[in-house]
């Protein structure tokens, strides 16, 4: 049994300095098991001005489990998965600690946006670009940074708009869009091409 | 050496003081006294600062003047930091030290030149107390001592500030030389002059250690709401745009401020927000200081018993103590 008295508190005292931090949570849907909570990316790195979100799904033993947390947004991160989001950080596995709450994880993961653990990745192929090419992993997360986490991107539906005024078919587009990650660029780029 | 500059600086008070201070009341006087001391204080520093060797002259133009007063001075050796703010009261009994006074606290400046700036604008105000005869005889004795500050003397004697300037800039540029050495010749005065001053005016002696006294007790700033502090002082609104001041207020602010995040005992678990009670609140379970409720505790044990805040083994960090305290709080647990 999830303690919602807990969660509640949590979700207010997030919210509360949101104009500070930049993170808040908010319920997914009518519950607060699923939630979904969002930071602005740290100044300073390939993530910064993007506004990444991450699905927040809570344990019945919450908070003595952690939250199961993973990227709702696409990110280039050695410790975070490229295809899954899943986020490789301690705190969210075996150094969790009831003392932490769902804000204390989302600034974690902001700080590892800022600071990447190469030598413990997630993402192999993330993490060997890393180490061996900073430059390009730098210009590949700043890339994906503007494809996916900038706010001032349309939503789905006006993407959807959009790709089919230009003469796809609806369907084509759905599915693509959802195979490229939401980006109507890339989306784009592979419904020209097939 | 520095004796004889103390000498120097001297002179105007027992030129024209006596039958002035005959009229005042003990505390005025002790308050020139301490101007005086200031006075030489200054004429000190400057002498160091411009010529070593020119002292030599001034020892023999002005050894016949020495009053005894510079014991005052010279006592004042080491507390000197005090002896400004002390000294700073006392210049509100004339108008035209009072000026000099304001344009003092207002100079923003930091330790090392509002000393000095408090200096100078103090010896302008003993000055001013001998009135004219002193104020030129000052001005001689400052041209004797330093040729080049002749000039920026005369100017203060007629009540101009400019002079202040000069005394803050070479205060600055000089004041990082000068420290060491300055402690140094300021203790040893102190010996120089207590042997002199007993020979010369025994009288004087005794009430210097009254005043001394006096100044022991005055360590500090007048408080605004002080019976002693005198109605010339600078009002409270300039003490605060003090930049020392304004410091120690913004100091006290950030004391207050860590006191109050003293952490006390929450009032609630920060694992499950239940209010705790008075057997939870004073229960400890973990020498990290972390508290938290029973059942949290109990739900915590059941699982990988580690504290939440500082995530070790309840076990190890137990041991005797909490385990008995345990056994009598928590009887309730083995009996479900």
């Amino acid at each position: 049994m999830v303690d919602f008295g807990r969660v509640q508190k949590e979700l207010q005292e997030c919210n509360k300095d949101i104009n500070v931090s930049g993170i808040s949570v908010n319920p997914k849907f009518d519950n607060l098991i699923n939630l979904i909570g969002t930071i602005p990316g740290p100044v300073g790195t390939p993530y910064e001005g993007g506004t990444f979100k991450i699905d927040i799904d809570l344990p019945e033993a919450y908070p003595f489990e952690p939250p199961r947390m993973k990227f709702a947004t696409k990110v280039w991160h050695p410790n975070i998965s490229s295809q899954s989001g899943a986020i490789c950080l301690d705190i969210l596995k075996d150094q969790w600690s009831p003392a932490l709450t769902l804000k204390t994880a989302l600034l974690s993961i902001q700080a590892l946006l800022s600071a990447p653990e190469p030598d413990d990745p997630q993402d192999a192929v993330v993490a060997q670009q890393y180490l061996k090419d900073y430059q390009t992993f730098a210009s590949t997360a700043r890339y994906w940074t503007e494809s996916f986490a900038k706010t001032s991107s349309l939503g789905v539906e006006d993407k959807v708009q959009k790709l089919v005024e230009m003469g796809f078919p609806e369907g084509l587009v759905r599915s693509t869009l959802e195979a490229v990650g939401g980006d109507e660029n890339l989306a784009l780029e592979k419904l020209c091409s097939g | 050496m520095v004796y004889d500059s103390i000498a120097n600086a001297l002179i105007p008070s027992p030129a024209s003081n006596p039958k002035d201070l005959a009229k005042k009341k003990r505390v005025n006087r002790t308050a020139k006294l301490k101007q005086s001391k200031l006075d030489v204080r200054r004429e000190q520093w400057l002498s160091q600062v411009k010529n070593k060797g020119s002292k030599e002259e001034n020892r023999g133009a002005d050894r016949p003047k020495t009053p005894a007063r510079d014991m005052h001075g010279s006592n004042e050796g080491e507390s000197r930091p005090m002896v400004k703010l002390v000294i700073n009261p006392g210049g509100g009994e004339e108008n035209d030290g009072m000026m000099n006074h304001y344009s003092d606290w207002e100079s923003p400046s930091n330790s090392p030149t509002s000393h000095t700036s408090s200096l100078a604008s103090n010896r302008s105000v003993t000055n001013f107390t001998g009135g004219s005869s002193s104020g030129s005889s000052s001005s001689s004795s400052g041209s004797g001592s330093c040729g080049c500050y002749s000039g920026s003397m005369t100017e203060e004697d007629d009540g101009d500030d400019g002079c202040l300037d000069d005394w803050e800039a070479i205060a600055d540029a000089l004041a990082a030389d000068e420290i060491k050495s300055e402690t140094d010749h300021n203790i040893n005065p102190e010996s120089q002059v207590n042997d002199h001053v007993p020979q010369l005016e025994p009288v004087e002696t005794v009430k210097d250690e009254g005043m001394n006294c006096h100044v022991q007790v005055n360590r500090r700033a007048w408080r605004p709401d002080d019976a002693f502090r005198p109605q010339g002082l600078p009002n409270l609104l300039k003490q605060n745009s003090f930049p020392m001041n304004s410091e120690r207020n913004h100091g006290s602010g950030a004391w207050g401020f860590k006191t109050a995040g003293f952490s006390p005992i929450p009032m609630t678990c920060p694992i499950c927000c239940e209010d705790l009670d008075l057997t939870d609140s004073s229960f400890l379970p973990c020498p990290c200081g972390y508290r938290l409720c029973l059942f949290c505790y109990k739900r915590i044990l059941e699982d990988n018993g580690r504290c939440p805040g500082c995530r070790k083994q309840y076990e190890q960090c137990e041991q005797g103590i909490v385990t008995s305290k345990m056994a009598r709080s928590y009887s309730m647990i083995p009996s479900r």
